[in-house]
């Protein structure tokens, strides 16, 4: 039997509304998803991804300023335009029409208010100047494991003369060492190489998988780099299939900003130390020669 | 106190308040719902029992509610808004525009874009032999709703109301319940009025006249080939029929007939017309019919002390929008309700505004229809509307299409007739349509039928 359906069918990818435009009208899910996003300097990322039932593009009719952020559709959505006009004089009419719109900015607010807690303390957290490497991969794993519920995870760093990736920090089945893992390898070694966060909701069925120890049935994979230099990955992944939520990736590239920052702080402290010690073992060294001459070089001895 | 020196604080809804809802009709729910979400808003907890012994899941005319089942855009971005989403198994269609079909040629008006903003549905389980199918009847969902949003449904008929210190319900001569609030939500067509009739509150059921509604039978891909997602509209000069609509739902066309002294023999002399014939297929079968009453004007008294009377019984809108009437009434009365009270002097305070604003623009849709019915009458209008809405329709740079824009909102139900009214009143249209009418009498119009 045909569909009833209501509203306009919008494909995946399909732009709803831009960031910038003037917006007439509000929107009503009628199924699918639609996804909201905004660009930054970093690149686009998506502030909140909404299902059936739910409604967006009501600032600009209240506030009257452009569009803060553009809607697309995450795969096919059918979308019910709620035009302004119509929308005010029936509010006009009846004022506790405004009372569900309300709830749903409330719970809007109360879930980023949430969310920015929460990176807030990731970032504290993850932030601090520690010198250790490895603690601080830990520290960065325990910052992940609290913002998105995951039952394993794992922080590798590429080890850049063995060219593969070293498994600093992780949880679930405890692993160390290396990952057998080279750049372009494995979901991992993939993220590795292109710099791009993945979500992968069916894990065994991306053809890059590699045999893994714990059965894995979808994952987070997050590059950790600075500026265009990648120095890692963070892996986290789940037994059941579409576990993970683009909630959850946002959340994690937000993480891995941090991450990367104090990471490529431990790690300038290290190679600091290193070229430190060289200089200060170098020093020792041609003091004791400079002082083994001097001595050879006296007739008398006392 | 009130103006007539009762103690209104008696009135106020408490913790545990008792409501009946005779009726689980759109009205019922839609009251139910805002009745029970705008207590929680409140803190209060109330018990809302809807007392409704048809099954809206039984096809045919079981489960029927007899009504032409269209939601016009206004409603469901209204209800959109209030987080009721219709569901793709109530929607039997996506209607996107009209076709208006004349003696003197048809036009086509549609949404901007062709959105499908309005939906089709059955307020049943549809025609005989369609209960079971994926589709969901929509006074069934929406009384999903109300149980979901906390109401009792009970499948019970009432058959007397009492009114002691406060209203007491009965069914087969059994005490149900004494309630603090009892809300009629009824339809002119329920027994259910002759009740609050004889509560001795001074309640009278409105005026009334009679509908035509069949069912056309016919294949899903015949009705996608000749409908689309089109809802067909017939204004023809016969002095007993005010219009006509056929309307789309996935293996079967509602036809609605409005009019005076209706009866199956009009339905079928109409079906017989040429104007109808060229419409519809060669084979299709009318699978029922009916001949339900339709609202025309206002009940008396339809509140008093713990009672309320809306819907279709009470007031509704004339000819069109009934379930948009629904909602609107059921909420007003909901709110009434919860933050005010149950009281005359509060449902008079905070109800009685929004019913007689109904009837008030009632009374502009009547000039509306008046209007209407001189255009389809006389062979000249007939074809200066058709040329004026041609002519809008095939303009891209016409963003007013004013002509279109008010036959769409009457056939709709999408606008107040108020505003429709005014909208009438614009100097271009008027232009347009006496160029129309020179053009008609000079025989200069493009003669399409």
């Amino acid at each position: 039997m045909e569909k009833g359906e209501l509203g306009k069918n919008y494909a995946g990818g399909e732009i709803i509304f831009r960031e910038g435009e003037k917006g007439e009208v509000m929107y009503a899910i009628q199924s699918g998803k639609v996804k909201i996003t905004k660009f930054t300097p970093s690149g686009e990322i998506t502030i909140a991804t909404l299902q059936e039932g739910d409604i967006f593009g009501e600032m600009a009719l209240f506030d009257r300023l452009p569009r803060s952020a553009n809607a697309v559709a995450l795969d096919e959505a059918r979308v019910l335009s709620i035009d302004k006009k119509k929308l005010f004089t029936t509010i006009n009419r009846d004022p506790t029409l405004v009372f569900k719109i309300l709830e749903s900015m409330s719970q809007r607010i109360r879930s980023l208010n949430e969310e920015l807690a929460k990176l807030r303390d990731a970032k504290a957290k993850v932030v601090k100047i520690c010198p250790d490497v490895k603690v601080t991969c830990g520290m960065i794993l325990d910052q992940a494991k609290s913002l998105v519920k995951a039952a394993n995870g794992s922080l590798m760093l590429l080890d850049n003369r063995e060219k593969t990736l070293v498994i600093m920090a992780a949880f679930g089945i405890e692993r160390e060492g290396k990952a057998d893992l080279r750049k372009g390898y494995g979901i991992a070694g993939d993220v590795l190489k292109t710099g791009r966060a993945e979500l992968i909701n069916s894990v065994r069925e991306d053809k890059r998988f590699e045999n893994s120890q714990i059965e894995i049935g979808s994952m987070l994979c997050i590059p950790l780099k600075c500026d265009t230099h990648v120095l890692g990955v963070i892996n986290m992944s789940h037994p059941a299939e579409n576990y993970f939520s683009l909630d959850d990736l946002s959340m994690m590239n937000t993480l891995s900003f941090y991450a990367s920052l104090a990471l490529q702080n431990a790690l300038n402290f290290v190679n600091l130390k290193n070229a430190t010690d060289g200089i200060l073992k170098h020093a020792t060294m041609l003091n004791e020669y400079a002082a083994g001459m001097y001595q050879e070089s006296q007739p008398f001895t006392l | 106190m009130d103006s007539r020196g009762k103690n209104t604080a008696q009135y106020e809804l408490q913790d545990g308040a008792k409501i009946a809802v005779l009726g689980g009709g759109p009205t019922g729910s839609f009251f139910s719902i805002f009745a029970l979400k705008m207590a929680k808003m409140m803190g209060k907890e109330i018990n809302v029992t809807i007392f409704e012994p048809k099954d809206f899941t039984k096809d045919g005319p079981g489960g029927c509610n007899r009504c032409g089942g269209i939601i016009s855009e206004l409603l469901l971005q209204t209800i959109a808004v209030e987080g009721i989403n219709l569901p793709d198994r109530v929607v039997r269609k996506g209607i996107n525009s009209y076709r208006l079909h004349t003696n003197h040629g048809s036009v086509f008006i549609s949404t901007p874009a062709l959105e499908k903003t309005i939906a089709t549905v059955y307020r049943g389980g549809g025609p005989k032999g369609m209960a079971g199918g994926e589709k969901d009847s929509f006074d069934n969902f929406l009384l999903s709703q109300a149980v979901k949003e906390g109401a009792t449904h009970m499948p019970l008929r009432i058959d007397r109301l009492e009114y002691k210190s406060k209203p007491v319900i009965f069914s087969q001569k059994n005490e149900i319940m004494e309630a603090d609030l009892v809300a009629g939500c009824f339809g002119v067509n329920s027994t259910t009025g002759k009740l609050f009739e004889e509560m001795g509150i001074g309640y009278r059921k409105p005026p009334t006249i009679t509908a035509a509604i069949a069912e056309l039978r016919m294949t899903e891909e015949t009705i996608a080939e000749r409908f689309g997602n089109s809802i067909h509209l017939f204004l023809i000069p016969d002095k007993g029929i005010k219009f006509a609509a056929m309307i789309p739902k996935g293996q079967f066309v509602t036809l609605c007939i409005l009019g005076e002294e209706m009866s199956t023999s009009v339905v079928k002399d109409f079906l017989e017309r040429p104007l109808v014939k060229a419409v519809l297929p060669a084979s299709y079968s009318m699978e029922c019919s009916c001949l339900p009453k339709m609202n025309i004007g206002a009940p008396r008294k339809p509140f008093a002390d713990r009672v309320v009377v809306c819907g279709d019984a009470g007031s509704t809108r004339l000819f069109k929008d009934g379930l948009g009437a629904a909602y609107l009434m059921g909420k007003a009365a909901a709110k009434a309700a919860v933050f005010q009270g149950v009281g005359e002097a509060d449902f008079r305070q905070e109800y009685y505004p929004v019913y007689k604003s109904i009837i008030h623009d009632n009374l502009y849709g009547s000039i509306l229809y008046g209007v209407i019915g001189q255009y389809r009458r006389w062979k000249y209008l007939t074809k200066a509307m058709i040329e004026v809405v041609r002519k809008e329709q095939g303009d891209p740079n016409n963003t007013e299409k004013i002509l279109s824009s008010i036959l769409w909102d009457m056939f709709t139900g999408n606008e107040r007739y108020k505003n429709v009214f005014l909208k009438s009143f614009k100097v271009k249209m008027h232009i347009d349509m006496w160029e129309g009418l020179f053009k008609g009498f000079l025989g200069r119009d493009n003669g399409e039928r």
